[in-house]
């Protein structure tokens, strides 16, 4: 386990040069000589196929087992959600970004508005922000647990699946007890959030914690002292640091190559720096190290979930969202009373807030990687232009590169290790 | 930082705790170069290419017409703002992050005209291939020397360009709404 | 009762919020099943063809997007699809019976499930879970094939962004309703949907 202090790149350098192939990156191309030996087989692992990461296609050359040439189809899942929200106000935009990362609806929504609130320029009440850390770190789990269950069912350690997802199931009950639906809870506000949490909020959140380090220690037992699961991802798709860099990978699967480098703590957002945890960082640089990356992060998730709802508990009565009259709702009781608030609520809900003129990119460290979001406003109530900068996007051009040599088996055990997403990296 | 010595360097802006560093189109290659090897710029986030058609005009919301306010509109109430003009039609953002102990993340960006080719940065980071086929699918820019320029995210026998602000959104009309 | 109480649920002798909503008799299913059966004349042998139907009706792992990870939540431990005989999520739809369509078609997409459609072997039915595959759901835009029922005839269309998993045995059960009933799967019924 590394600190921010140490250095970023720890471990040793796993192999001289570069594997990225030649002149396409993110396609392996067939040796000719291969070709002439006839043996050669395309083989199309088609957009419906049993892994479950979703529509994700594989063109595969095969000599037999080994796998001589591959390069992936995507865009089975390309939903145009950044023209979809340049169509709607800036408040009913948030629906879209959940949608995205489906298993980080959480923190998808949450990278949204923090690039609208950066745009606005207003500022956060503590309680909210210490909120949506908890939730944050709660939606992490969330998809590590799916990772490792569908990782489960993929190399076939059948029963974890039904371990993590139970697991998933109390993570979906807090959820729901906060924002009123299990998944694409539309919470995140510009300025805050929707509503304050409800009362029990942080007792039943610390149940789960203190139940969930014996599930992870279980979900440890089943993988790392599982010998088919070590035979399986042990030295299999290994990239080196440098390479990883230069393919665009992040998060977890940069720290399975010895890179020290996690966004909450080299450039921290909400309040990450003001609490304590490790980010966990191995150095062998393959499938097994990945897996143990996320299993590790899982436990530093509860720990700083845990402080942050220490935070909460003591912020009884405090706002949950920002002040702003021109940009949050005013309290119902106040239109009652007071011509103005009415007259805000009105323009807030008819035409919608407006954003001053600006370009920004924000950052977030989700589940997958690095998650950025450009966002350019003319000033106007509805966003000009919104991207999604996808870590999934990224990774999958980088799989053929993690692929070569290795045979197809491997292959299922790469593509569950790097975690891609489809709605993540189709947007 | 360092930013003034880019080459083909037009202007720096720092906006919101954001710095951009905007480069003639021409000299991208140079620039991306510099910036890679001298300033230690290792890892492309991202590269989001905008379309500026409109920009000012109605498409805009802006706050008012000279015609006056139609109450019965929404967006036009207030007065006339419109927000600064834009040099080009398109402008290509590289947003760049220097992955070390004391990170520092930059935009390079440049301006581009309809048609216009930019030179590809594949050979200077990687992850560029699929980020430019990106541009190229849903915005319609040309990168000169991109060794694989197909689309990634439509179909490959799609027509158009669909993020650009002359593409229709699509779909189909619902019920009950102004469109019918 | 509010939040603004304090009180939870279980204060007030409720264990959960159905039991607030009127449920049927003991029965109802069974006389709702035999009116339909006498619209439809079924025989015996009949009866006994679609209970065999209803009782192991595996569906094929089509999971696109958000929708297949409340569907893999039904196939979980809370929400158990083994009790329906349907855990099998098979593979290859040459072995399927049931196409659940969860999440958002792209046109890219459209295609493929047409495919794996067109290989699935009679009687097939489809479920479209989801907004989304209703009827493009949210996304009115170039991208989305707005509803799934415009390149395979549907079923049963659970709404839901994503529907729950309760909302999605709902509809699974609605489906064996209407099989046990001897409503033909959809494919036979020549009506024109919008």
């Amino acid at each position: 386990m590394a600190t921010v202090s140490d250095s970023v790149f720890t471990g040793p350098v796993l192999y001289e040069g570069t594997r990225i192939p030649s002149p396409v990156p993110s396609w392996v191309q067939v040796d000719p000589a291969r070709l002439e030996d006839g043996n050669v087989l395309e083989v199309n692992f088609g957009p419906n196929h049993p892994s479950t990461h979703g529509v994700l296609r594989l063109v595969v050359d095969l000599d037999g087992e080994e796998i001589v040439g591959m390069r992936a189809v995507i865009g089975y899942l390309h939903t145009g959600f950044e023209k979809s929200m340049e169509q709607k106000s800036w408040w009913k935009a948030i629906n879209y970004p959940s949608r995205i990362d489906y298993l980080a609806s959480f923190q998808n929504e949450l990278l949204f508005v923090l690039a609208i609130e950066k745009l606005l320029g207003i500022e956060v009440p503590p309680k909210a922000t210490w909120i949506r850390m908890a939730l944050s770190e709660l939606n992490r789990i969330h998809s590590h647990l799916v990772w490792l269950g569908t990782m489960g069912l993929e190399l076939g350690v059948q029963s974890l699946y039904f371990y993590c997802f139970d697991q998933r199931e109390r993570v979906l009950d807090l959820f729901e007890m906060v924002t009123g639906v299990r998944v694409h809870g539309r919470y995140c506000q510009a300025g805050g959030l929707a509503e304050d949490i409800p009362p029990g909020f942080v007792a039943d959140a610390r149940t789960f914690c203190r139940g969930m380090p014996k599930a992870i220690d279980e979900y440890e037992h089943m993988t790392q002292q599982n010998k088919m699961w070590q035979k399986r991802t042990k030295g299999i798709g290994v990239v080196s640091a440098e390479d990883a860099i230069r393919l665009g990978l992040s998060g977890p699967n940069l720290r399975g190559s010895g890179v020290n480098w996690d966004l909450r703590k080299r450039e921290p957002y909400l309040f990450y720096d003001q609490i304590d945890f490790e980010v966990p960082v191995y150095e062998h640089g393959d499938s097994y190290d990945r897996a143990r990356v996320r299993i590790d992060e899982m436990r530093q998730s509860l720990r700083i979930a845990e402080q942050c709802l220490d935070q909460i508990e003591g912020m009884g009565g405090e706002p949950w969202i920002a002040d702003d009259r021109k940009v949050v709702l005013p309290p119902r009781e106040e239109l009652h009373t007071s011509m103005e608030s009415l007259i805000h609520h009105f323009k807030i809900v008819t035409e919608g807030y407006r954003v001053p003129a600006g370009e920004v990119y924000v950052t977030i460290e989700s589940p997958r990687g690095e998650q950025g979001c450009y966002v350019v406003s003319d000033g106007g109530p509805k966003p000009w232009r919104v991207h999604f900068r996808a870590p999934s996007f990224p990774t999958i051009a980088a799989a053929p590169t993690l692929c070569q040599e290795h045979l197809i088996a491997d292959l299922i055990a790469i593509s569950a290790s790097l975690d891609p997403l489809m709605g993540d990296s189709d947007r | 930082m360092g930013f003034e010595r880019i080459p083909g360097l037009i202007g720096e802006i720092e906006d919101r705790g954001e710095t951009t560093v905007v480069v003639e189109k021409e000299r991208l290659s140079e620039a991306t170069l510099y910036l890679r090897d001298e300033l230690g710029f290792n890892f492309l986030s991202d590269i989001a290419a905008t379309d500026y058609l409109g920009w000012g005009g109605e498409t805009a919301g802006s706050w008012g017409s000279a015609d006056g306010r139609d109450l019965n509109v929404p967006y036009t109430l207030g007065l006339d703002l419109v927000p600064e003009p834009k040099p080009k039609r398109f402008s290509l953002s590289y947003h760049l992050l220097a992955l070390r102990a004391d990170p520092v993340r930059v935009r390079l960006q440049t301006w581009l005209d309809d048609g216009d080719a930019v030179a590809s940065v594949v050979s200077v980071w990687p992850v560029a291939d699929w980020l430019e086929r990106e541009a190229y699918d849903l915005m319609g820019i040309v990168f000169e020397g991109h060794p694989n320029l197909v689309r990634v995210l439509m179909p490959d026998d799609w027509e158009g360009h669909p993020l650009r602000k002359d593409y229709p959104i699509g779909g189909e009309p619902v019920r009950f709404s102004g469109e019918e | 009762m509010g939040i603004a109480d304090g009180k939870r649920l279980a204060d007030y002798g409720l264990s959960s919020e159905r039991l607030l909503m009127e449920s049927k008799d003991p029965g109802a299913f069974e006389q709702e099943v035999a009116q339909l059966e006498q619209a439809v004349l079924a025989t015996t042998l009949d009866k006994a063809v679609f209970w065999a139907q209803t009782h192991s009706m595996w569906p094929d792992t089509f999971g696109l997007a958000c929708c297949a990870i409340e569907m893999m939540a039904v196939a979980g431990p809370r929400y158990d699809l083994a009790r329906f005989g349907m855990e099998a999520f098979r593979n290859s739809p040459r072995q399927a019976d049931l196409l659940i369509v969860s999440g958002r078609v792209s046109h890219k997409m459209a295609p493929p499930l047409r495919q794996i459609y067109d290989q699935m072997l009679e009687p097939k039915w489809v479920v479209a879970m989801g907004v989304c595959a209703s009827s493009g759901g949210m996304f009115a835009n170039y991208a989305v094939l707005q509803g799934v029922d415009r390149i395979v005839p549907v079923d049963i269309y659970v709404p839901g962004c994503p529907p729950r998993p309760e909302g999605l045995l709902e509809g699974i059960v609605r489906l064996h309703e209407r099989v046990m009933a001897g409503i033909p799967p959809a494919y036979e019924i020549d009506e024109k949907i919008c």
